[in-house]
């Protein structure tokens, strides 16, 4: 903890000069939801465990000496694999971690309208098909129910 | 037509369970475990720490091996180190070959943990840590001795300084060289 409070101290030391960034300064903050904490796979936020530290160490450096976010995770990146992002790639097989949700909501979706669509047509009252206060039936089935209504008489 | 539909929805609904179900059981199927004693230790080629090329563990095949897994952010690994430099210098003669695997590490600060300790045997890195995960390790420091034929003698999870495993870890070396 005490290496921690000192390297971010001599970050904000080193700010002064630094201040004059060519670009937006980015922030340890911001990359600690971006970056994962190597040994208990939780984002560097959520973590306070010695490796945690000293990559957030190593950040609050990089970012008072002006790196970039994408800088920075490269180079962790490149020390740690790729896991150490919080975020999959946007290529090769880590593509279907971005698009399975996608594809799974729409997919969702069209379950779902699907089933209201099936719902609403079978509440829908039904219309009569003959004229207006006739029985609805055909002329056929109306001459049987006749005749066996009268086998009753 | 809905019945088609109904049979397609089923289907698909189906598919996916089976693949989940199947993710579950590669994952159960394909956990690792650290390797039992007796056990072939698993063999991974690895980057020095200091200076380019690779170093495999099946090079010292024939030659007793003690892995040690370490990080610079690790406090007990501190205290550990100077015994095993200690031990390094003293079994270098005898054809035992210490191998250092530091993992999940910042390579600029292992780099300067092995010249603060003054550590001369090799140093491997292990930034993804896929080769501990290998090992099953689950905190360092942990050391491993492995015998000539590459099977593991002993496995210590904690620092050889602690008080049950010195005279553990220089029996193992012993059992090692002698196999």
């Amino acid at each position: 903890m005490l290496r921690l409070l000192a390297v971010v101290a001599a970050a904000l030391v080193l700010a002064g000069p630094a201040a004059a960034c060519a670009h937006p300064r980015t922030s340890l903050g911001y990359l600690q939801g971006q970056v994962m904490c190597p040994t208990c796979h939780t984002t560097l936020d959520m973590s306070d465990s010695q490796a945690a530290q000293q990559i957030k160490a190593f950040i609050a450096k990089k970012v008072a000496a002006c790196w970039t976010a994408k800088q920075i995770e490269s180079a962790l990146v490149a020390n740690y694999g790729q896991e150490i992002l919080a975020a999959p790639s946007h290529q090769g097989f880590d593509l279907l971690a971005w698009w399975l949700p996608i594809v799974g909501v729409l997919a969702g979706g069209v379950v779902l309208a699907l089933g209201v669509w099936r719902w609403s047509r079978r509440r829908k009252p039904e219309e009569p098909d003959g004229p207006a206060g006739g029985s609805g039936l055909d002329e056929e089935t109306e001459r049987r129910l006749d005749d066996l209504l009268a086998r009753f008489d | 037509m809905t019945r088609r539909l109904k049979l397609g929805g089923q289907l698909v609904a189906f598919a996916c369970v089976a693949g989940l179900l199947a993710l579950l059981v590669w994952s159960v199927v394909h956990q690792e475990h650290a390797p039992s004693v007796g056990s072939v230790a698993p063999s991974f080629t690895l980057r020095r720490l200091e200076g380019p090329g690779t170093v495999s563990l099946a090079s010292y095949r024939g030659k007793p091996v003690v892995l040690n897994f370490w990080a610079s952010w690790c406090e007990p690994c501190k205290s550990e180190a100077a015994v095993l430099q200690r031990d390094w210098a003293s079994y270098r003669n005898r054809g035992v070959v210490f191998l250092g695997v530091d993992y999940h590490d910042l390579s600029s600060d292992a780099r300067r943990f092995v010249s603060a300790h003054a550590l001369t045997f090799p140093m491997l890195q292990d930034g993804s840590g896929n080769v501990t995960s290998r090992y099953g390790i689950s905190q360092v420091p942990e050391t491993y001795v492995l015998n000539r034929q590459g099977r593991v003698v002993a496995h210590l999870r904690g620092p050889i300084t602690d008080p049950g495993f010195a005279g553990q870890f220089r029996a193992a070396i012993a059992k090692a060289a002698a196999a």
